[in-house]
């Protein structure tokens, strides 16, 4: 169970960039984080990840405080971040240097035939294209194992098409240990194919809005018209969180929990 | 022979494109040796010309000697055993030099790029002793050094320090934030991080703060050698003005050429594996 307590942060320069937001994520549960740009989303992300100290609440995981990385923790970035000067496998071998070189290879070859780069595993990363490169990037984000996941708008540097197919790819391989996913994105379309809780946040200071819970069972067609209607909620939502009329209290007695199909 | 070759290097260069990714070390034994021979067209048909201009007799050659009386000269002095101390000396003082010039650039280079507070110690102080033109010492070391190896090797490795300095303060400092990140979420512990994550993105960069130092290297030879050696390729340069021997002064400058680019092309090689990653345009031969 990860557990967010009143998290706050306040940048040294006086930015409040969020306040007191409060969740309960279960294990194996996916939680897609969504808001306009500037609601603290990516904050909060980094704050679970250890990267960035909350100025004040809690994360913690399984009871555990969490003030720095966290090996049961993973991240994955916008961007692949591939170490440029290591081959495919190495990068992706690079969370298990405790193991040894043995178990690591081993390992590096299961995950790269999961992710179907079994053909790249000595390419450097400069040969792979940016699909490929973040596929790279999931994998070793997912060797060690981790219990949580965090993705930060993972997929919104891709085009359209590469973008479906590691959703779906991300959904396959999140079903072989279910990890608690929690993803960032600004895609609304994203969140409903992914997300089986959907927070919405709104900006300044960045706290939580509004709950949507996709009660669609998987794999989710992305052209039936119940996604529709989720996607049209969650878009609702987000507009009614940019609307500085809409209070913060009413919010989840709105629209929310009584569907009407 | 260049003419020939041409067409074989448009060949080659096809090559690349024809799968969407060049395989690594992708070259055909034509390409290896087109491209240096294509290096080697302007220098070697400028020697010819002139040779042909002074063979014709058009010049006597006196103050420009022809290629040819440039090379019956190193035969002669390699051939009098005169050479090889000439050159032993100044390659001795070379690596000297630029070995203290390394060790103290990359060390101090390191501990300014890496902790701030010594950045804002000693950085300043070094900025104002790199702005002063490095010969002014020349007077300084012969004083507290001596006219002998001491203070040449002095000179050379201050040479030799400054953009060792520069270029490893400057990588650190550059490094890309984002790839520390992904050692700070894979836990990495200070040296580890060091070493795994801030040396290889480091390493580019100091391979050239390295050529760029040894070519100073270089240059500081010859101004140490021409304050009072007895040997030295800077020794023959001085000697052969004082004795009005241009092709003396013109074979040293060409040891002195062979000497440097070959130098520098050891520390390229050396380097080369560990560079193979680099996703550079000069890489792939720039533009074909």
């Amino acid at each position: 169970m990860l557990a967010l307590d009143k998290v706050g942060k306040i940048y040294p320069n006086g930015v409040n960039a969020l306040a007191r937001f409060s969740a309960e994520i279960a294990p194996g549960e996916i939680v897609a984080i969504i808001g306009g740009s500037g609601c603290g989303k990516s904050t909060l992300l980094r704050a679970i990840a250890g990267l960035d100290r909350a100025t004040s609440g809690t994360v913690s995981l399984d009871a555990t405080a969490i003030s720095a990385p966290h090996e049961k923790i993973g991240i994955i970035f916008q961007e692949p971040r591939l170490l440029p000067w290591l081959s495919v496998a190495d990068n992706i071998g690079f969370g298990l240097s405790d193991l040894s070189a043995h178990e690591r290879r081993e390992k590096v070859a299961r995950s790269l035939a999961r992710v179907g780069l079994s053909d790249k595993a000595n390419a450097w990363p400069r040969e792979l294209s940016g699909g490929q490169a973040q596929r790279v990037a999931i994998a070793r984000a997912l060797v060690p194992q981790p219990e949580v996941l965090l993705l930060d708008e993972p997929f919104s540097a891709l085009d359209a098409f590469t973008r479906r197919d590691l959703q779906d790819h991300l959904l396959d391989l999140w079903a072989d240990t279910r990890p608690t996913l929690i993803l960032v994105t600004h895609d609304v379309d994203e969140a409903v194919v992914l997300a089986d809780r959907v927070l919405v946040m709104r900006p300044r200071p960045g706290r939580l809005f509004e709950e949507i819970n996709v009660n669609l069972s998987r794999p989710r067609d992305r052209n039936s018209p119940l996604f529709d209607n989720f996607k049209r909620h969650v878009l609702i939502a987000l507009d009614r969180s940019l609307d500085r009329s809409v209070p913060d209290r009413d919010a989840r007695s709105g629209v929310g929990q009584s569907m009407w199909w | 022979m260049a003419m020939t070759e041409l067409p074989l290097e448009q060949n080659s260069t096809a090559v690349p494109q024809a799968g969407t990714i060049a395989p690594r070390g992708a070259s055909t034994p034509w390409s290896r040796l087109a491209r240096p021979a294509l290096g080697l067209l302007l220098p070697v048909s400028l020697a010819l010309v002139w040779e042909f201009i002074v063979w014709r007799g058009w010049s006597n050659g006196r103050l420009v000697p022809p290629p040819s009386r440039i090379f019956e000269t190193i035969l002669a002095l390699a051939r009098s055993g005169e050479l090889w101390p000439h050159i032993k000396a100044t390659l001795t003082r070379v690596a000297l030099g630029f070995g203290f010039g390394v060790i103290a650039g990359t060390m101090l280079g390191a501990v300014s790029g890496y902790w701030a507070l010594a950045r804002r110690l000693l950085d300043p102080t070094v900025q104002a002793l790199r702005a002063i033109p490095s010969i002014a010492w020349v007077p300084l070391f012969i004083l507290w050094l001596g006219i002998f190896e001491t203070s040449k090797v002095a000179l050379i490795a201050v040479g030799v320090f400054f953009p060792v300095y520069l270029g490893v303060m400057g990588a650190i400092l550059s490094v890309d934030r984002k790839i520390v990140e992904v050692g700070r979420t894979f836990r990495l512990s200070g040296p580890a991080m060091i070493r795994r994550i801030l040396l290889p993105a480091v390493l580019p960069a100091f391979v050239v703060s390295l050529r760029v130092g040894l070519g100073l290297g270089w240059m500081f030879v010859v101004a140490a050698e021409f304050m009072g050696a007895s040997e030295g390729l800077g020794y023959l340069l001085i000697d052969g003005q004082q004795l009005g021997k241009p092709a003396q002064i013109l074979a040293a400058i060409v040891i002195f050429a062979i000497l440097g680019k070959t130098t520098d092309w050891l520390i390229e090689i050396a380097a080369a594996p560990f560079l193979r990653w680099q996703d550079a345009f000069g890489k792939q031969g720039g533009q074909n």
